[in-house]
């Protein structure tokens, strides 16, 4: 049977979804939808249309096709096969401990496709990563990650909810659960100002009860979410990016 | 007591002065920087002008001119240098040529005459065309737009172990020696004679220079370093030299003898060349590290000539030594426009490579780059010849590789745009008579086919008469056999191998595919439809749609893709052409892609083209894809694309690659950077020209040059101080920059 994902993207040559070089498949569709989410395009399960009036170039063929980029469908339904042979392209490249991450959208969403392709790329001895908000629970799955990156935003669970819309009471208990696997997992928090900034000395509180946690992370803020989110006719509030990111770091500190 | 330090730092301030400077004298210098430094204001030269033409040629036009160009060159001593000499001007100006001409040319009547007067792309008199036409060719380099190698020079690489053994008095013995044995190429003689003595002339002017400048100096500092200059250069005048410092003299010298005849740029492995030397000087104690670099330091700044580093011996032996590393050091205390390429090989010590991709980092001026000896020695092989000679086959030119002292490969000045080519073979496919690709193909073949011929037409004309048009006198003075027998090394050599390098090879590989995916799989559009897109040039709305589908199409270097697919093929055909080509007295045309600067003028020459270019838009460079090519993964994509193009007979098809890693050094870059390295050398790449920017501050430099007078981009495999590049090649390296990895 063939094993079928919604991807949104496969990203070659990544350098920031883990060690090395690596491919990136973004999946679509996720639990949490986080205020400052920076693939806004990714929330959503099924396929959405992304417009870019800038690009058009007014020739009303779009039924035909649009090639100026302003129409873009992000979404499309590929199988496991077809996603390796892409990922297959770069296989030089992942010597050392470079590989694949299987990023979001949130994989764990769609249990069956990763677990699938994870399996696929075990077997061809690439080095497997995942990118998971960890609200949903796989432990098949994590046991065939070589690395799991895995974010805690927000501590306060009030607070959880409002800016991602969920309670991170299963995020924290998966954390736990997570750690008594022995697979080593980066724990991340996206630095907001103002939001997730001050949360930071609770969550690395947290952190430093975890064994199998290998560091804590704190990945600075970026507004690229903001034209995505546009084109997809959604209003995203820009935030400030963190300028006192040395001094948290010294919290993150495990 | 200054620090070799401070100096170092003063000397770059003076450097981009002289960049500045030269930017007023000269124009845009779409060119290498090549260490020249700005002309005093009085200085004129009166060429002395042998041919009806208005130009000059041959054994005596060279000679003479060239002792009018380097007396004319005022000594450059500077008190904080250990070495001194620099060259200004070269012999090509005063032959009129566009491709080169400096601005202060316009002043000069007669040189803006013989310019004007010539037709042809360069609009030179270069070549003695009374004597030597070529007009029966000229209508068919025009249609395949060639660049016929005909008026070249230079392009080949010295053997500095000849020099270096004998001194400029040892060359001098052996001239006079073999002009007595060979008595029939008196005129020969009389003109290396003639050039030597004059470059003996420029040393002996500098010792004057430092006298002069010792009489009035009083600072102790300052007159210990002028005297042990003094010395040196008494000590080498004649003599052949002993020391380190000396060695980096003479070659500083012969490098501006040799830049003023015809700007060659070839230097030599310059660890192992020296290394003797430094070794010497350690045991003895008149050498430290430290004055070593230095050294180092001032050759690499009085010219950014091209030398190799690293790599094997004949048997596999790593040639890395402790020199090696100095050399890396005193580039990065440099830190300017630098051409040293590394060597890399399985055996060659690891920790050197890793330490030039620092470099590559901290620095961030475009050196080092790297070749790889496996794919470029085993291609060589493929032309016949025994792994040592394809081992001593090194990266010494911009983007090619020669055998010191032995070949005359003509490289780099001996071209075809493919994309001319193609679009020949697009304009004659009857499309209302069942068109195809493979039509096309056929046709593409038929016309690349004859553009081989008619090249190598031209590369048989060249070399039959360059010895009478442009003999090779200075670099005579260190090739094999030349002063022995009498010849010039384009008579001589003993390896003819002639690179012909194709350009343009995205354009035709994307317009292909684009073609296939759009007309024959998806039946979007029609022959005839794209025929009337290309002449109207994409005009209006719907021409600008049709132009975005065809420039969306599956291009080469997405991995896998039809462009891929297509660049393969042409590049196989190319490769078969250009090898299977019958040539005369032992000489081999072989094949390569690295075109570069003339990626601008060779796309004013093409019209629009079915991969969505418009009309006298550039080409694509070298073996890199059309920009904007794939929107993630370009430097994977580009690597894994470009590796599976080599032409595999010893001359490259470089990975040429600007980026911002966004990622520094220490979280991981290096790494990644060496992985890519290898891997794209695992797959078969022969040379990668590689470009780590801070994106921020070459999209500020671009803007506003003068903000970065100091910034180097290495533009392909010259490396140039962007500042003084024209706004339009400012644009090329712009659109191939690639977003993060």
């Amino acid at each position: 049977m063939c094993v079928k994902g919604m991807i949104t993207d496969i990203q070659h040559a990544s350098i920031h979804d883990g060690p090395g070089i690596r491919t990136t498949v973004f999946l679509k569709g996720c639990p949490l939808h986080c205020v400052w989410c920076h693939n806004p395009e990714c929330i959503a399960f099924e396929p959405q249309l992304l417009w870019y009036p800038e690009k058009c170039i007014g020739c009303g063929k779009c039924e035909e096709g649009c090639f100026s980029g302003a129409k873009v469908i992000c979404g499309k339904e590929m199988t496991v096969e077809e996603v390796f042979e892409e990922i297959m392209l770069d296989k030089p490249y992942y010597t050392g401990n470079g590989g694949v991450t299987v990023s979001g959208g949130e994989p764990l969403a769609q249990p069956e496709f990763t677990l699938a392709l994870l399996k696929k790329c075990r077997e061809n001895h690439i080095h497997t990563a995942i990118e998971t908000c960890l609200y949903i629970y796989h432990e098949e799955i994590f046991k065939h990650c070589d690395l799991i990156m895995a974010d805690l935003k927000i501590w306060d669970e009030e607070k959880h909810k409002q800016y991602t819309g969920v309670s991170n009471k299963s995020i924290i208990e998966n954390f736990k659960k997570l750690d008594k696997l022995n697979i080593p997992f980066i724990m991340r928090t996206p630095v907001i100002e103002g939001i997730t900034d001050v949360e930071v000395k609770e969550i690395s509180r947290f952190a430093k009860t975890l064994k199998n946690i290998q560091k804590y992370e704190l990945l600075p803020y970026h507004p690229l979410g903001i034209t995505k989110a546009r084109a997809l006719g959604i209003q995203q509030e820009r935030f400030k990016e963190i300028t006192n990111m040395e001094a948290l770091k010294r919290y993150a500190d495990l | 007591m200054l620090t070799y330090e401070e100096r170092l730092k003063q000397l770059r301030k003076t450097k981009i002065e002289h960049t500045l400077k030269k930017r007023e004298q000269q124009g845009y210098m779409d060119i290498d920087d090549f260490g020249t430094v700005p002309l005093p204001d009085d200085y004129e030269v009166q060429p002395w002008y042998n041919s009806p033409n208005g130009s000059f040629y041959g054994f005596d036009g060279m000679s003479e001119n060239f002792c009018r160009v380097i007396k004319a060159h005022p000594p450059y001593v500077d008190p904080l240098e250990m070495l001194c000499g620099r060259w200004r001007d070269m012999l090509v100006n005063y032959r009129g040529d566009k491709h080169y001409a400096p601005k202060w040319q316009e002043k000069n009547k007669h040189i803006r005459k013989l310019t004007e007067e010539e037709k042809n792309d360069v609009g030179s008199k270069r070549w003695d065309e009374a004597r030597f036409p070529y007009d029966h060719l000229k209508p068919y380099q025009e249609k395949y737009n060639i660049t016929s190698g005909i008026d070249g020079d230079a392009h080949m690489a010295c053997d500095y172990s000849i020099g270096l053994r004998l001194g400029f008095g040892g060359l001098l013995e052996k001239i006079r020696k073999y002009r007595e044995i060979n008595k029939d190429k008196k005129d020969f003689y009389d003109a290396e004679e003639k050039c030597l003595l004059a470059i003996v002339d420029f040393v002996q002017r500098h010792i004057d220079k430092i006298k002069e400048l010792l009489r009035e100096e009083t600072r102790p500092e300052i007159k210990a370093n002028l005297e042990k200059m003094l010395e040196v250069n008494q000590n080498i005048k004649w003599n052949p030299p002993k020391t380190f410092h000396e060695a980096c003299q003479w070659v500083a010298y012969f490098n501006c003898a040799s830049r003023i005849y015809t700007r060659d740029g070839a230097g030599f492995q310059l660890d192992v060349l020296l290394y003797d030397y430094y070794e010497n000087d350690v045991k003895n104690g008149i050498l430290d590290d430290e004055t070593a670099k230095f050294l180092i330091a001032n050759l690499l700044l009085i010219d950014p000539h091209y030398y190799q580093v690293s790599g094997v011996d004949e048997n596999d032996n790593d040639l890395t030594n402790h020199l090696s590393y100095l050399i890396l050091e005193a580039a990065h205390s440099l830190n300017i426009a630098v051409n040293l390429t590394v060597r890399v090989h399985k055996n060659c010590d690891q920790a050197f490579l890793r330490k030039a991709v620092e470099y590559l980092f901290t620095d961030r001026n475009g050196w080092p780059r790297f070749c790889n000896d496996e794919a470029l020695t085993k291609g060589y092989m493929r032309n016949g010849y025994d792994k040592k000679t394809a081992r001593q086959r090194i990266a010494v030119g911009c983007n090619w590789m020669a055998v010191p002292g032995r070949e005359c490969p003509m490289n780099d000045t001996v071209k075809i745009n493919i994309a001319k080519v193609f679009e020949v073979a697009m304009q004659e496919m009857d499309k209302k008579d069942n068109p195809s690709t493979e039509k096309l193909f056929q046709l593409f073949e038929k016309h690349l086919k004859k553009a081989v011929e008619i090249t190598a037409a031209g590369v048989n004309l060249h070399l039959d008469h360059q010895w009478e048009v442009t003999p090779e006198l200075i670099m005579n003075l260190m090739m094999h056999n030349t002063i022995e027998k009498g010849l010039d090394i384009t008579q001589c050599a003993e390896l003819f191998t002639v690179g012909v390098d194709g350009a343009g090879l995205a354009i035709a590989a994307d317009s292909f595919a684009a073609l296939e995916q759009r007309i024959e799989r998806e039946k979007r559009i029609t022959w005839e439809e794209i025929d009337k897109h290309l002449e109207n040039n994409f005009e209006g709305v719907e021409g600008e749609r049709v132009r975005q589908m065809m420039l969306s199409s599956e291009r080469y270097c997405q991995g896998n893709s039809l462009g891929d697919k297509w660049a393969r093929r042409i590049n196989e055909l190319f490769c078969k052409l250009i090898v299977e080509q019958e040539m005369p007295k032992g000489r081999k045309l072989i094949p390569g892609w690295f075109s570069w600067s003339r990626t601008i003028e060779y796309g004013s020459k093409v019209g629009a083209t079915p991969n969505g270019r418009k009309k006298g838009e550039p080409i694509s460079h070298g073996a890199n894809p059309y920009p904007g090519f794939r929107k993630d993964g370009a430097v994977t994509a580009m690597s894994t694309g470009i590796a599976a193009i080599q032409c595999g007979y010893g001359n490259p098809a470089p990975l040429q690659l600007e980026f911002d890693p966004k990622i520094s050094a220490e979280e991981g870059g290096i790494e990644r950077v060496l992985n890519l390295i290898k891997t794209h050398f695992e797959l078969g790449g022969t040379l990668i020209n590689i470009n780590v920017l801070d994106e921020k501050k070459l999209m500020e430099a671009h803007k506003n040059p003068d903000l970065y007078p100091d910034l180097v981009v290495r533009v392909t495999g010259f490396t140039a101080y962007f500042a003084t590049l024209s706004p339009e090649f400012r644009q090329l390296v712009i659109d191939r920059f690639v977003r993060g990895f």
